[in-house]
């Protein structure tokens, strides 16, 4: 091919160089995969069935007519009440933000393998690895890699950190204005940080705007996440256990954001009225709680 | 797996879909999801892919009712993400075209080529898909189907909306304005 001007293939060898370029075409894929080759979060697969399942619960736009022929599951009745209950709330108080429902979603895809796993087959097809290190949470899709110090200017948020010794400053910072100006706090592993379901990062604390409502989660069915409601400085929250989750939130039956297409480990969710809060920790429920609190 | 014992599997797992089965759909996004986004980077690399496959193979389900039954299921599917893709590629804002894989723009070919490949070299390669990336819509979409996701004629056909019958002829044309803009990719002739 090499010795031929190019402008004088025929359709044939055009037609084959295409069919060759395919091999090396930047194609997305369905299934994220991390540094190693493995999975490292849900496919497109999983997440539709999520969705699938998570369409069927939503609120009738016309209840009054599905109320006539169809009866209402108790949790589609305790979820209308709760948003009836937090649309009078926030009206009250001039928040002007509806709950967020959030949504976990589990298996079938098995768990992700440790971080020595093996390179899987696909993987020789990859990119290399990028011989520098990245910062911490690099693989972990939250945004764009910030200062501390940049975090106020860009969100207009004030930063707010735990005072607890085990952390100290992040080891890097992630800012997404597109997903409810969410800010990530990430710090690496270390002797009081075992590592999270993330390779490498050992405390993740995220803030976005929006409060999620006790009454709006739904853990879609068929795995074995488990939610326990717990007390952060007097506002509820939820502590998640169990097989590694991923999970998104709806406002209004709308999508907001997808939580980064992988999976997590243990987690606390909370909110404290006008910002929602996301620690994922290895440290257990009670050291993760008063980690926590002691944010100032 | 046979082309017949595909479509055998498609229909069952098509029916149990229809009857609220959503492990069966998800088995059918999970035998599509690789090829689907790929139509849907081929039609809108500026998109992000992965959200619109899944928001396509939402409306897919809602739309299962209206699948024809005993009708090829890929094409159907692809349809609607390319129709996705194509409703986020108006939106969109800078063009960005198709990309090579670092590794291949730098390297040479490392996959052996198949009985109707060719071997090139990176910098070959890099300039046949920018001359692709030139093209308008229309033609880096057929030549992208056919030759890229190497999907069948019919398959094009149903997937970018067009008639069976003009796959052909769109696709040689198509075929002539890659050689022109390959050619001056290459330096070969004045743009």
């Amino acid at each position: 091919m090499t010795d031929r001007p190019m402008a004088a293939f025929d359709d044939a060898t055009l037609e084959s160089a295409l069919r060759s370029l395919a091999s090396a075409v930047e194609w997305p894929t369905a299934a994220p995969t991390g540094p190693t080759g493995a999975p490292a979060g849900p496919d497109i697969a999983t997440r539709v069935r999520v969705r699938v399942i998570e369409t069927q619960h939503e609120r009738p736009t016309r209840p009054w007519r599905r109320l006539a022929w169809r009866p209402l599951r108790r949790s589609v009745v305790f979820a209308l009440v709760a948003l009836l209950a937090l649309a009078v709330v926030a009206g009250a108080v001039g928040l002007g933000l509806p709950g967020l429902r959030f949504i976990l979603g589990g298996g079938p895809t098995p768990p992700p393998p440790s971080p020595t796993a093996t390179t899987g087959p696909g993987a020789s097809s990859t990119l290399s690895t990028p011989s520098v290190p990245a910062a911490p949470g690099a693989s972990m899709r939250l945004g764009m890699l910030v200062t501390l110090d940049r975090v106020e200017a860009l969100t207009g948020i004030p930063v707010r950190l735990p005072s607890d010794p085990r952390l100290g400053t992040p080891d890097s910072v992630w800012v997404d204005t597109t997903k409810g100006n969410q800010v990530a706090y990430v710090w690496a592993t270390n002797a009081e940080l075992p590592a999270t379901n993330e390779p490498g990062v050992g405390f993740v604390l995220m803030r976005f705007d929006g409060t999620t409502d006790p009454g709006f989660y739904e853990k879609v069915i068929g795995n074995e996440t488990h939610l326990e409601r717990v007390d952060v400085n007097g506002q509820d929250g939820f502590w998640i256990t169990g097989d590694p989750h991923f999970f998104f939130y709806v406002r209004n039956g709308e999508r907001i954001f997808e939580e980064n297409r992988r999976w997590v480990g243990d987690a606390l969710v909370w909110s404290d009225g006008t910002t929602t809060y996301r620690i994922e920790s290895d440290l257990g429920k009670d050291e993760t709680i008063a980690i926590a609190e002691s944010i100032e | 797996m046979s082309w017949r014992a595909v479509h055998i599997e498609d229909a069952e797992l098509i029916t149990r879909a229809r009857s609220g089965d959503v492990t069966a759909y998800e088995s059918i996004v999970r035998r599509y999801q690789d090829v689907a986004v790929r139509t849907a980077y081929l039609i809108c690399p500026e998109t992000d892919a992965d959200d619109a496959v899944q928001d396509a193979f939402l409306k897919a389900f809602h739309a299962l009712p209206r699948f024809r039954e005993g009708a090829p299921l890929r094409p159907w599917l692809l349809r609607i993400v390319a129709n996705e893709a194509r409703n986020r590629r108006r939106s969109a804002g800078r063009r960005h075209g198709l990309a090579l894989r670092v590794a291949d723009a730098e390297a040479p070919q490392r996959v052996a080529p198949g009985p109707d490949q060719i071997v090139m070299a990176a910098e070959q390669r890099a300039e046949l898909l920018a001359a692709l990336n030139t093209l308008r819509d229309d033609d880096r979409e057929i030549l992208g189907a056919r030759f890229l996701l190497d999907l069948t004629e019919a398959e094009t056909a149903e997937t970018l909306g067009i008639p069976r019958g003009t796959v052909k002829s769109r696709t040689s044309r198509a075929l002539g304005r890659l050689r022109v803009a390959f050619g001056v990719e290459a330096g070969v002739v004045e743009p």
